[in-house]
């Protein structure tokens, strides 16, 4: 790192920059709601039968965590802008990957 | 190149003219990201597999092809012979989102240099990673014992049992009987443990690395450094690892 940085000048390798405590009553008001939900799913599961509404609330229920796990719990709320795209932009591969085999899954049930 | 000894000259350089930092986080903690954005096309690869191959098995004229989830992950420790399905998955899912809460107030306590908090939050967070792959063992050790193997599958369901199903309540005592069982879909426990093996390997993988941590945090590693940077990286995988615990508590048992 000597090599590269002289006193007082940017350090690409070493840079860390400076953070603050944002306090925790946020993180708690996240679990709680994270717990709401997981006991939300497991109601529903037995209040409901099994269908493709059901299944669709699940998956809506487990992206809205996941919103919640990514957004606070891994801060990516407080990131620039820039970070936040570069990480959630190419998750359109994996929305193209489940299209595709919604589409493309048809064929499995036919070779049966 | 300007002088950029003080935050306020720093602050004022164009962000993409080099000298700065453009995202404004560490070269360490992009990377992570990085590395947690391929870990998720892996995944979901994993679990898109999954559900191709239980979306193209739904349906038979006799009865439900598919294994029923509820049927085969009903067991919790020490009430043998109950229906309680969802139940002990559900502790599991209870466990590793505390484990993340103790994870993110680790985080929180290193903005604020309190080594002394870092380390309990540390060990709390290290204790819940292996209660959950304690539960992992258990819930896997049961599922073989039941007769999942690799190379076969003897949970489909017969229509007598489909139909001892739709009676059968919640707490309920319940025990195999052969004539409920028959041949299924060959990939479903495969599925089963590549799948929640390969997340088990993660979160074996982040409770080394939160031990290591912890280990340096408590040694004051981090304290001479001036940062608890390294305790916000880990905390990325941690959280990760939850992130997918998600989806595959969505995917697996709940659908």
């Amino acid at each position: 790192m000597d090599f590269y940085s002289k006193p007082g000048e940017y350090d690409a390798i070493n840079y860390v920059p400076h953070t603050e405590s944002h306090g925790t009553k946020e993180l708690w008001r996240v679990f709680l709601i994270l717990l709401g939900i997981t006991i939300l799913d497991f109601g529903i599961y037995f209040a409901m039968g099994p269908s493709g509404l059901r299944n669709v609330i699940f998956i809506f229920f487990g992206l809205v965590k996941a919103y919640f796990i990514v957004g606070a719990f891994m801060h990516m709320k407080n990131e620039k802008i820039a970070l936040a795209l570069i990480i959630l932009v190419p998750v359109i591969f994996i929305i193209g990957l489940v299209m595709g085999l919604l589409y493309e899954g048809n064929a499995l049930t036919m070779v049966k | 190149m300007a002088n950029h000894s003080t935050e306020a000259s720093y602050e004022q350089q164009p962000v993409w003219a080099g000298g700065r930092s453009p995202f404004n986080v560490s070269y360490g903690k992009l990377m992570m990201w990085l590395l947690l954005l391929s870990d998720a096309f892996t995944f979901s690869s994993l679990l898109v597999q999954y559900g191709a191959q239980r979306f193209s098995n739904v349906q038979s004229p006799v009865t439900t092809l598919w294994p029923e989830p509820a049927a085969i992950f009903n067991h919790f420790p020490f009430l043998h012979g109950l229906h309680l399905p969802l139940l002990f998955v559900s502790v599991m899912t209870f466990i590793l989102i505390f484990s993340s809460v103790t994870m993110v107030l680790a985080v929180e306590a290193g903005h604020r240099k309190s080594k002394k908090e870092v380390v309990k939050y540390m060990v709390y967070t290290v204790l819940g990673g292996a209660a959950f792959l304690g539960c992992q063992a258990w819930e896997w050790s049961v599922f073989i014992h039941e007769g999942a193997r690799l190379d076969g599958n003897t949970f489909g369901i017969t229509a007598e049992g489909a139909a001892k199903f739709k009676t059968l309540h919640f707490g309920d005592h319940f025990e195999w009987e052969s004539a409920w069982r028959t041949n299924g879909p060959v990939p479903f426990a495969a599925l089963f443990f590549i799948v929640t093996g390969f997340h088990g390997f993660h979160v074996f993988t982040g409770v080394v690395a939160n031990i290591v941590i912890t280990i340096m945090a408590a040694r004051g590693v981090f304290e001479r450094r001036g940062h608890y940077e390294m305790i916000e990286k880990t905390g990325l995988y941690w959280h990760f690892v939850d992130l997918v615990w998600v989806f595959v508590f969505t995917f697996f048992y709940l659908i």
